[in-house]
């Protein structure tokens, strides 16, 4: 399959620390990939430097035979944490319409639409900062839905939802991924998400540790350099 | 005709006091929700510099302070951008060094300064037909490019991340927004002053906030509330015989002492029922 998105021997740095150390891999259309290490590990970092907030200290990174920068409108981004005034009254779909695009078929007439896709229905008059952490993240998919964004980046998408929301968070994830065709970026900690939804896993501490299928790569060899630990994280089943 | 309307100078105080009620208000929403209040207290203060050369140099000093004012802005905003230094340390640098330069400046001075007094506590009295026009025109200018990007403002203070992969490039309405409540607190200080003017900016949103149930929402109070407060204030001060400035400040904080202790009072009563 032709490669999709193509990281070329990318370094970052933050002023003199090195974050991530010339980092090669791909990804074709349509794979869901996941990327697991420790914490500090770059994993942040790479998926800023795909989206192209940060540009390569050294190397590139290609998307569909272009610059990040360029295809930025194709991309979708669920960032780990989302910050902002919870005090200040915006409603879900005030904030679902704040992205705006040509095509009537993402106007704020499809909201619901999105929405009801990622199973919320009734809360597009409520404010933001009233939802649970797990509604948060489905609407930011709807948002990614409603204009049909070609890849979808989650930074840690489990974060602070418990196990039921996880659950259906990386449902709909596959979901999306099996009926539009949109490839997947996750971040994940859970090696047993990783194992059940990715097609590929990249194992990150800086340097790329291993690359591959999760059942042929994640092997306690790999977690011991990917962790500094070894078979106790392991199940195989 | 009630007494009020007869003094010309009033008339020029509640039609500027209109206007720039109308722009803090509406720029507030975004100050507020972006967590940068005290840009407003920052821009304000530093612009005492570019008054006190004004006066010492006999210039215009509302065109100076507003130059100047957009120089601070531009400064903030790339100290803010390219440096180490975070947004308040940024704007606590800014506030004294150009407080400081005031300082200086006004030692030159001569005499008596009254009007100095006036622009650190605002004077409604010497707001006169140039300053109104500023104040009118300004303010037209800057309420078409708020309404026209409003969108994007919106977008860039919510969600900066997902504006920029929208193809929006945030940078650049964030340095919009800095420059724009940068003139605004300028046109403001003849009403409410330098020490003052950051209040106009923030606590109407912090009222509306309170009742508001969505931005729209937000925006509206917002709005009504600041020309409100503003026009009550200069009423007050006018029939009171009280310093413009200071009363405004005064009501708005009671309004919105009154809005919150309303808004408990409302919630007891829910929870009661319930």
């Amino acid at each position: 399959m032709k490669d999709f998105i193509e990281i070329k021997n990318l370094s970052y740095a933050f002023d003199s620390y090195l974050a991530i150390d010339d980092l090669s891999f791909d990804i074709a259309k349509g794979e869901v990939v996941a990327i697991i290490g420790p914490n500090g590990s770059g994993k942040t970092t790479l998926l800023k430097n795909i989206i192209g907030i940060y540009s390569p200290t050294k190397g590139e990174i290609i998307i569909d035979g272009q610059k990040p920068q360029q295809v930025r409108k194709r991309i979708g981004y669920v960032p780990q944490k989302f910050e902002f005034e919870r005090s200040t009254p915006i409603t879900v779909k005030e904030f679902m319409s704040l992205e705006k695009c040509n095509q009537k078929a993402h106007g704020a007439k499809n909201i619901n639409q999105a929405l009801n896709q990622v199973g919320l229905e009734g809360v597009e008059h409520k404010r933001l900062s009233s939802l649970s952490g797990g509604q948060f993240q489905r609407v930011m998919i709807a948002r990614a839905l409603l204009h049909e964004k070609e890849i979808l980046i989650f930074d840690e998408p489990s974060t602070g939802i418990d196990i039921a929301g996880e659950q259906t968070i990386y449902d709909l994830i596959v979901k999306i991924n099996q009926t539009k065709g949109t490839t997947c970026l996750i971040v994940s900690h859970e090696l047993n998400i990783v194992n059940k939804y990715a097609q590929r896993v990249l194992c990150l501490n800086k340097k790329m540790i291993c690359y591959g299928i999760p059942e042929q790569v994640i092997n306690p060899e790999n977690l011991k350099k990917l962790y500094g630990i070894g078979a106790g994280l392991y199940h195989s089943h | 005709m009630p007494e009020i309307f007869q003094y010309p100078f009033m008339i020029r105080a509640i039609i500027a006091g209109t206007f720039v009620s109308v722009l803090l208000a509406w720029l507030g929403v975004f100050v507020v929700s972006r967590r940068m209040s005290l840009i407003g207290d920052g821009i304000a203060h530093a612009s005492l510099a570019g008054i006190a050369l004004a006066l010492l140099a006999g210039w215009a000093p509302m065109p100076t302070a507003i130059v100047l004012a957009i120089i601070i802005a531009i400064v903030i905003f790339w100290l803010e951008k390219k440096t180490n230094i975070s947004n308040d340390m940024a704007i606590a640098i800014i506030l004294t060094t150009g407080m400081a330069i005031g300082v200086v400046l006004l030692h030159f001075y001569q005499g008596y300064q009254p009007e100095l007094i006036s622009y650190l506590f605002g004077n409604i009295l010497t707001i006169n037909m140039p300053d109104l026009w500023t104040i009118i025109i300004s303010t037209v200018i800057i309420l078409a490019i708020v309404a026209l990007k409003y969108r994007q403002l919106l977008f860039t203070t919510f969600d900066p991340t997902g504006a920029y992969l929208a193809g929006i490039n945030p940078g650049r309405y964030d340095l919009m927004l800095y420059i724009v409540t940068a003139i605004a607190i300028i046109l403001s200080i003849k009403i409410v002053g330098i020490v003052l003017v950051s209040a106009l900016l923030v606590t109407p949103s912090a009222f509306s906030r309170l009742f508001a149930k969505s931005f729209k929402n937000f925006l509206t109070i917002t709005i009504s509330s600041s020309t409100l407060i503003v026009l009550i204030g200069l009423i007050a001060s006018f029939y009171l015989d009280l310093p413009s400035g200071a009363t405004i400040i005064l009501t708005s904080t009671t309004v919105f002492i009154f809005g919150y202790l309303l808004k408990n009072i409302l919630k007891i009563r829910n929870e009661n029922k319930i």
